[in-house]
């Protein structure tokens, strides 16, 4: 599976997305479930998925999908 | 031994007392351990009165699937959840019967409060007190009640005591009264937590799922990898990844994350106890598919 479907996938069970709702430019100020709590079960996830263990500031520093597409890139994580 | 107040065995007190009352006959049958039976006693009913508990009608839904017993008249479900989502199957099934929840604990008899089935679309609503019964809550929502028939008894330190007309009794139910008057059941109070500072209440989020799953569900307590508390939900029979979603989507739209379940989980199906009441010890102690984490 690739990666972008991977993360598409993980985004959609963290958040309980639909299709029509994926995309970069989501902001976490947009949805209601990207919550506290939201940030620890997508921090879980993204190791549980991607291997990379976020460090809290990480987490808790990302606004939008598309930062943890860039923060995962930088972890030689490529999202296509 | 245990002596239990006759109330434990409150469907089968009501139909004995209204055998009783209207000069019938009481049919005891096995129930659910020999369907066959209990299918020739609801076709050679008439004007009959069932009495049930909860989890009673996904198995009548599943077992008489089709089928239509005409002298039934009144079913009455007292005890457990009431089975609100499965009202279109049981009206199908018992098409002359007036159906109500009756609402009670061990140490009320005959029962708390009534309502019909279409009085409201909520399981966990159960109407108002009968005659001669008052209903409280405390700012901790612990429903407490007081009757006029006084009542049986209640074990207290290993002995009986009588409850008097005046004493107020803990029903172990936590409740909220609703503007009209009826009493809104939020779960037993080990069932209603805070989790991260939010009210859990495990019969809220039954009562979600009943909106969209109409086979059966319970709850066990669990924690997450924080330690604090949390519940899974368990579904039986396990729905496929879309019916998870569909479930999912519901859960979202009404409650908050720190209310959603930490993990769902299918079973093929609930265990249960011999009074039909699911064995909650057995249900975290078998293993299941995990159909959906929270992760967290």
């Amino acid at each position: 599976m690739a990666a972008r479907e991977k993360l598409n996938d993980l985004l959609m069970d963290v958040f309980l997305l639909d299709d029509g709702e994926l995309g970069d430019e989501l902001r976490r100020a947009d949805l209601d479930t990207w919550d506290s709590l939201g940030t620890v079960s997508l921090a879980v996830g993204v190791e549980e998925v991607f291997g990379y263990h976020m460090t809290p500031e990480e987490a808790t520093g990302l606004e939008s999908v598309g930062g943890l597409v860039a923060l995962l890139r930088t972890k030689g994580i490529e999202i296509e | 031994m245990v002596a239990l107040p006759l109330s434990y065995s409150f469907a089968f007190v009501n139909q004995w007392v209204w055998a009783t009352v209207h000069e019938r006959k009481l049919i005891p049958t096995e129930g659910f351990r020999d369907p066959a039976a209990l299918r020739q006693a609801l076709v050679d009913a008439r004007d009959a009165m069932l009495c049930l508990v909860g989890v009673q009608g996904p198995l009548l839904a599943a077992a008489f699937e089709g089928e239509v017993f005409n002298g039934v008249i009144r079913l009455h479900f007292a005890g457990g959840r009431f089975p609100q989502e499965q009202l279109p199957t049981l009206r199908q099934l018992f098409p002359r019967a007036s159906i109500t929840n009756n609402y009670g604990c061990a140490e009320a008899m005959p029962r708390l409060t009534v309502r019909s089935a279409e009085a409201n679309e909520l399981s966990a609503n159960v109407g108002r007190p009968l005659p001669g019964i008052e209903l409280s809550a405390d700012d901790t929502q612990l429903l407490r009640f007081r009757s006029v028939y006084g009542a049986v008894a209640v074990f207290e330190g290993g002995r009986l005591r009588e409850i008097g007309t005046e004493d107020w009794v803990p029903t172990g139910d936590l409740a909220e009264q609703e503007d009209d008057g009826t009493w809104r059941l939020l779960g037993r109070t080990g069932e209603v937590f805070k989790r991260h500072g939010e009210k859990v209440s495990t019969a809220q989020m039954l009562e979600t799922v009943g909106q969209t799953w109409t086979a059966e569900a319970a709850t066990y307590p669990d924690e997450d990898r924080s330690g604090e508390p949390g519940y899974v939900l368990v579904l039986a029979p396990a729905p496929d990844q879309v019916g998870v979603r569909t479930l999912l989507r519901v859960i979202r739209s009404r409650h908050a994350r720190a209310q959603w379940p930490l993990r769902i989980e299918g079973r093929e199906t609930l265990p249960r106890l011999a009074n039909g009441k699911v064995d909650a010890a057995a249900l975290s102690a078998e293993e299941g598919p995990v159909l959906w984490d929270q992760r967290t």
